[in-house]
């Protein structure tokens, strides 16, 4: 897809925006953590109807065929509004990995399917540790033992986004040619999807244990890691938009609060105590905005240091959203240490951001690599 | 012929190119002195083309300006765009009477005089408008007493914009006046100032019975404040997308970003490079600079399409905190070496220069903590805080 035009771009935010904010209020959001899946089914199929669910996937596979640039904008309104679902997991990351594998024929049953919304995938990448690199795999896949026969995967993923919500699991797996990528369809019973209680409730994660589970392989033997690291690009640009549009959202809600708030007679903003916090938070927050969109605007151009820069993207949206989430609840004071203020809400997303992908120190230490040191 | 007579269109632009590429090679000549060349280019009006064709200009719009500049730029010349650049001629022009303009304009568009600034007192630093140098009227002059602080230019300088008080019993905003004085007179005197760094670019002005000619007021008496505004808009913002680098790379000027300290190579330089605390480190520092500069570009993209930005006015807190933590971080890689200073240990005296020299950003040009109101009042729309000295006279203002 060509880049959009500033007004096309718009367009797209201003849609996305009107749908949320008529579907994804705060009553709407608590409502979706509170509930078994997670998220609202009708609003997942009215984003799919809009073209959201499968924003990145191609138009052949029944996509709108946008890239990192259009990707960034709508996660930075599904931050702001704490949208609950499984974008990151099926539409972002299980889309990016189809994509990336050179494997037409799993792309081409696997996307249209994800493009519509009428399935959902989810990759499991990761073991216990959740660390996001090869040695954090704990899945073993064993080739067929008979001419005709199927592989199956033995072992442990875990942190698995939406799990419990998917009907497809790619699953990242050691096996003789290194490590490989397989799609397993669930429920199966050889696959126990174990829903883990998560810290912030507008998430769904599950632990997977696979055994003995039929497994088809995608993509080539042995390059299953190189396609998951530029699915990886995409989503943790995707999740750096999320960030920074959960950034900006929670200090807009602080700074009106600090507007209207009146103690000694004026409103708690005119104190330059909460004043030069606001400050120093606006700082934070237009950074992360830069960062993701500098970070989308190099993935899409496929430029040379788009490495850096979406490392940088990462600890520095990470970084932002933790702070102003933080500090949000500190400006407010007692207010916010209320269960029914969302202050609360965006420092669980926040802190969850955080690690989802991999840790800021971690990306601190991948940007400086990518700097050549 | 004034150049407004000129089509203001793409065909008006490429006459006007072509009699400024005329004019040059017929005049420009590196080889002339600077004031003798800049008498030309005010002489041909190329010095201001956007101020009135009365005064030295061509009324000519921000394009046609532009214009001329590409070509002054073409030929390596220099002198035209004054009308953006030259703080002292654009507040000459907007504020003094007629027989002042005459006077002074042509010679500060020359650049034949040199200036400085008197505004900062001991007193008086982030609360400028508290100032207590005391202007009385003596005929048709001006008798000055008082003390001007952060001056720099000041032993050089022929003239300073001076804001003094000339009415104790208004609130402080009302009673300030604003004046051209004169810098070599018996009454002025100039001490350097030795700052933190051991260096001494600014210094302290005493005031003592000095004489002003009543034509250098500015503005009307006790109008100052205003003054000062429209003279303080020219200096602003300049601090946000340079800093200076270390001492020995520059003598005195800004220094562009990529001049910047290499903190990566100064960690290998100094084995510490493998140590994962210091990596966290550089990664921090290196990436608020990076975020700066994103910032920057971002803003200057959504001024280009109209929109407005509030990230113009967080550049100069972001570079206080670049400066700040990237010296922090080459402190941390030298460690001890930084307890040595001088030319025999220029690593270390890089680094204990920029720690110190840091300041400059921080509290120059209005502190971080004043910076901090601006962003809060000004982008987010918090309210001020109250000012108990605002709407009482002066006189009766607390002081220390």
């Amino acid at each position: 897809m060509t880049a959009l035009t500033v007004d096309e771009s718009t367009a797209l935010r201003a849609s996305v925006h009107a749908l949320l904010a008529d579907r994804a209020g705060e009553a709407q959001v608590r409502s979706a953590m509170e509930s078994d899946t997670g998220y609202d089914a009708a609003l997942w199929a009215e984003l799919a109807r809009l073209g959201i669910v499968g924003l990145i996937i191609a138009e052949e596979h029944g996509g709108s065929g946008a890239g990192p640039v259009e990707l960034e904008l709508v996660m930075e309104e599904a931050g702001a509004a704490l949208l609950c679902g499984p974008l990151l997991a099926s539409s972002v990351i299980a889309a990016a990995i189809l994509a990336a594998v050179d494997d037409s024929a799993a792309a081409a049953r696997y996307l249209p399917r994800i493009a519509d919304g009428s399935s959902i995938a989810t990759a499991a990448l990761t073991g216990l540790t959740g660390t996001w690199t090869p040695e954090g795999i704990a899945v073993l896949g064993a080739p067929p033992t008979e001419p005709g026969g199927q592989w199956v995967l033995n072992g442990t993923a875990s942190f698995v986004l939406h799990a419990q919500n998917a009907d497809l699991l790619l699953v990242a797996a050691h096996g003789p040619d290194g490590i490989s990528l397989f799609a397993v369809d669930v429920p199966q019973t050889s696959v126990v999807i174990t829903p883990l209680p998560t810290f912030d409730r507008t998430l769904r994660l599950a632990q997977v244990e696979f055994a003995g589970a039929a497994a088809s392989p995608i993509g080539e033997a042995g390059a299953g890691w190189s396609a998951v690291e530029r699915a990886l690009d995409v989503a943790r640009v995707a999740l750096a938009g999320e960030q920074a549009g959960g950034a900006k959202q929670s200090l807009d809600i602080t700074v009106d609060y600090a507007k209207v708030r009146v103690q000694f007679g004026r409103p708690i903003g005119s104190f330059q105590a909460i004043k030069h916090m606001a400050a120093d938070l606006l700082l934070e927050s237009e950074s992360a905005i830069s960062a993701a969109r500098n970070a989308a605007r190099a993935l899409a151009e496929g430029a040379p240091d788009a490495g850096a820069a979406i490392s940088l993207a990462a600890f520095a949206c990470a970084d932002a959203f933790t702070t102003v989430a933080a500090t949000s609840i500190q400006m407010h004071g007692g207010i916010a240490f209320t269960w029914e203020h969302p202050a609360h809400l965006y420092l669980r997303r926040a802190r969850a951001d955080a690690q989802l992908l991999g840790t800021p120190a971690f990306y601190r230490e991948r940007y400086l690599q990518q700097l050549g040191a | 012929m004034t150049g407004a007579l000129l089509a203001d269109d793409a065909s008006g632009h490429a006459l006007l190119g072509a009699e400024v590429r005329s004019w040059l090679d017929a005049h420009w000549d590196p080889a002339l002195e600077r004031s003798a060349w800049l008498g030309l280019v005010v002489e041909a009006r190329w010095a201001v083309p956007r101020w009135p064709a009365e005064w030295f200009g061509r009324d000519m719009s921000d394009a046609q300006a532009r214009v001329i500049a590409a070509e002054f730029t073409r030929a390596g010349a220099y002198g035209t765009g004054q009308d953006r650049t030259n703080l002292w001629a654009n507040t000459a022009l907007s504020f003094g009477t007629d027989a002042f303009k005459r006077e002074f304009v042509p010679a500060l568009l020359r650049q034949e005089i040199s200036m400085c600034l008197l505004y900062s007192e001991p007193g008086a630093g982030s609360d400028l408008a508290g100032i207590r140098t005391n202007a009385v009227r003596d005929g048709d002059q001006w008798v000055i007493n008082g003390q001007k602080v952060w001056t720099s230019g000041a032993a050089t300088a022929d003239f300073g914009m001076l804001v003094a008080r000339t009415d104790w019993d208004v609130p402080k905003h009302r009673g300030i006046s604003f004046f051209f004085c004169p810098m070599k007179q018996p009454g002025v005197e100039v001490r350097p100032l030795r700052q933190i760094t051991d260096e001494a670019h600014f210094n302290e002005v005493f005031l003592t019975n000095a004489v002003i000619p009543g034509v250098n007021l500015l503005g009307e008496e006790n109008d100052g404040w205003r003054v000062l505004q429209t003279a303080l808009a020219y200096e602003r913002s300049a601090m946000g997308e340079n800093a200076r680098g270390p001492r020995r790379a520059a003598s005195n000027g800004p220094v562009a970003a990529s001049h910047e300290v290499d903190l990566i190579e100064l960690a290998r330089s100094a084995g510490c490079l493998d140590d994962p605390v210091i990596r966290q480190d550089i990664a921090r520092a290196t990436a608020l600079r990076s975020l700066n500069a994103l910032n920057t570009a971002r803003a200057k993209a959504e001024l280009a399409q109209g929109t407005s930005s509030p990230i113009m006015s967080l550049g100069k807190l972001a570079m206080s905190r670049i400066l700040h933590e990237g010296a922090r971080v080459q402190t941390a890689i030298l460690g001890a070496a930084t307890l040595l200073d001088g030319p025999d240990h220029p690593q270390a005296d890089d680094a204990n220069f920029l720690t110190l020299n840091a300041y400059f950003t921080s509290i120059g040009g209005g502190t971080d903590q004043i910076q901090r109101n601006i962003i809060g009042e000004r982008v987010l729309g918090l309210a001020k805080e109250p000012e108990i000295d605002r709407e009482i006279p002066f006189r009766e203002v607390r002081r220390a």
